[in-house]
């Protein structure tokens, strides 16, 4: 899997399983574009965290394969060029912020320089000399997005970056993945938290009993909520557009109805709709929340059936 | 390499459970090897009331290295491993440039450099210790030579560093630190104990205990002038023989630092980190 040209990130089937009845991550392709930020969602325990620390070489793959930057996951040349922070970030809690940077620093062969810049960077400064025990949990957050930044990474992994931050904290913390992400720096960021991703995020992907469901923009991914109807009588309509093809489910909502479908089919319910003499008052694409369609994609079978 | 050891001698110089370990270990191993011996009945003491004069420095103080000592230095090389799971600091180690087995290389380099210490607070506590009793005494104050000095200085390091060894291999193990402190206490008290003092009478058992780690240990510090009658009332960790050649011994200790260090390394390798 060398030469992957533009893709940063590239998994072909990576499988992981723990003994003989749970599959943590099931055949996962996943591909991640040079210079993009890519949104990884998926619900707890949906396999994210799995995969990134698969990418990271922390956790091995029962089957699959994978190239990060073009080298296998865990490779030191891999590493060199890659920062991360998975799940909580972790330090001695006994040394300061900036002596965890300085032995972080030793093991990634970066300059001492680089403690003061990235310190700089995330606003720690003032508390550096401080043990990283007695650090608030949005000071750890921002000590651990320091420790990835320390290599100057072309790939950032950043797994629930605003976990346990407050609005402000999250807000910056968008600010700041949106900043990171400029200058042609690839980001993977891992979150069930839609707004967050909304926002920062290229490209996503979605992630369910550890297999990806839907992947493509957030404008794409909306796109997919359908058509809300408003039409008399309402019953009949909503029998004639379950019979369309391509529609997969039509729910009555205040006197509406809501059709999951691609918006694109729009003209053929319409149709099907005034040739049987319903009086259709209202027809237009409904757009969902980013958040909407993540529950469509994320509800398990049982829920949907 | 050299930015790696120094990374891990900063996590282990500014870690306070080093320093406590350091000066607990100094005082009770002076306390133990002097001040009670020398203040119960310093004539009935094993090796007399020389024992505790400058000249005997080496033999007594080695003495308590393999047994007191190796439990301190079991805990020092469970801490230096065994913790990072529990912080979850390894993952973030692990995640930075220098791949498994480099880290792990850099963590044993620091502890073994984190050991002179060790050895040179209890030789230079003990010196101090032997030659007050000397002087309440009235001996004259005559010195071990430099060189025999130097060879139990190194080989209190060695006893120590096997110890250190075997608990980084049980902190990786048990991936924690109770646990690993829990196993290294019981096989060197009981499982070692145990066997070695059975080993008298079941002779099936005599080759078994040729590779522990108490009797290889003993074995050089008896050879460096450490009393056997003073080894055999040294309390849980009395051993009273078969004792084997020095250079035998010295090369058991080194294989067990080497076959420690590279079943830490299989386990940190292969096992996923979470």
């Amino acid at each position: 899997m060398n030469g992957l040209g533009d893709l940063v990130i590239e998994t072909r089937a990576l499988t992981k399983r723990y003994g003989d009845s749970i599959v943590a991550v099931d055949h996962l392709d996943l591909r991640v574009r040079r210079g993009e930020v890519y949104g990884f969602l998926g619900p707890n325990g949906a396999g994210k965290t799995t995969t990134l620390r698969m990418l990271l070489g922390l956790v091995r793959p029962s089957s699959g394969r994978v190239a990060v930057l073009g080298f296998p996951p865990g490779a030191p040349q891999g590493l060199a060029r890659i920062g991360a922070m998975v799940e909580a970030p972790a330090f001695y809690p006994y040394l300061s912020g900036r002596d965890n940077l300085r032995v972080l620093a030793g093991h990634a062969r970066v300059g001492e320089d680089r403690v003061e810049a990235v310190l700089d960077e995330v606003r720690l400064t003032d508390r550096a000399a401080d043990r990283s025990r007695t650090y608030s949990l949005g000071m750890k957050q921002r000590l651990g997005v320091a420790a990835a930044l320390l290599k100057d990474p072309e790939l950032l992994i950043l797994d629930e970056p605003t976990n346990g931050l407050d609005p402000a904290g999250m807000a910056e913390m968008r600010d700041f993945i949106r900043s990171l992400a400029k200058g042609g720096r690839t980001v993977v960021l891992s979150s069930h938290l839609m707004g967050e991703v909304e926002l920062v995020t290229d490209r996503v992907g979605v992630i369910r009993d550890g297999a990806l469901v839907a992947e493509g923009t957030v404008a794409e991914l909306r796109g997919r909520a359908g058509l809300r109807v408003r039409a008399e009588p309402l019953a009949a309509a909503a029998r004639l557009i379950r019979a369309v093809p391509d529609v997969d489910e039509v729910t009555s909502v205040d006197g509406l109805l809501d059709v999951t479908v691609d918006t694109a089919r729009a003209p053929a319910i319409n149709r099907v709709l005034v040739e049987a003499g319903i009086a259709v008052s209202e027809l237009y694409a409904q757009k969902a929340s980013l958040e909407h369609v993540f529950l469509e994609l994320t509800r398990s079978e049982g829920e949907s059936s | 390499m050299t930015r790696n050891v120094t990374a891990e001698l900063l996590v282990l110089r500014k870690r306070a459970a080093t320093w406590i370990l350091l000066g607990i270990w100094t005082f009770l191993g002076v306390f133990f090897a002097y001040v009670v011996p020398y203040a119960l009945d310093p004539e009935d003491a094993p090796g007399g009331v020389e024992q505790f004069f400058p000249e005997s420095l080496a033999g007594t103080l080695l003495a308590g290295f393999p047994f007191f000592g190796g439990v301190f230095a079991l805990m020092l090389g469970v801490f230096a491993l065994g913790s990072e799971y529990g912080w979850g600091t390894l993952k973030t180690l692990f995640i930075q440039r220098p791949g498994r087995l480099r880290v792990l290389v850099a963590k044993l380099a620091a502890l073994a450099i984190a050991l002179v210490p060790f050895v040179l607070a209890l030789f230079a506590a003990g010196a101090v210790a032997s030659y007050v009793i000397a002087q309440i005494e009235g001996a004259p104050i005559s010195w071990p030579s430099g060189w025999l000095l130097v060879r139990a200085m190194a080989a209190g390091w060695l006893i120590l560093a096997v110890w250190a060894a075997l608990g980084v291999l049980l902190g990786v193990l048990t991936r924690g630190t109770s646990l690993a402190i829990g196993i290294g206490i019981l096989y060197a008290l009981v499982i070692e104990g145990l066997l070695s003092a059975f080993a008298d009478s079941v002779t099936v058992l005599e080759p078994l205990t040729n590779v522990f780690l108490r009797a290889n240990g003993y074995s050089i510090a008896t050879a460096l002038g450490a009393s056997t009658q003073n080894i055999e009332s040294n309390g849980p960790g009395s051993f009273s023989g078969p004792f084997v050649d020095s250079p035998q011994a010295v090369a058991v200790l080194a294989a067990l630092i080497a076959a420690f260090a590279a079943l830490s390394a299989l386990l940190l390798r292969h096992r996923d980190v979470a």
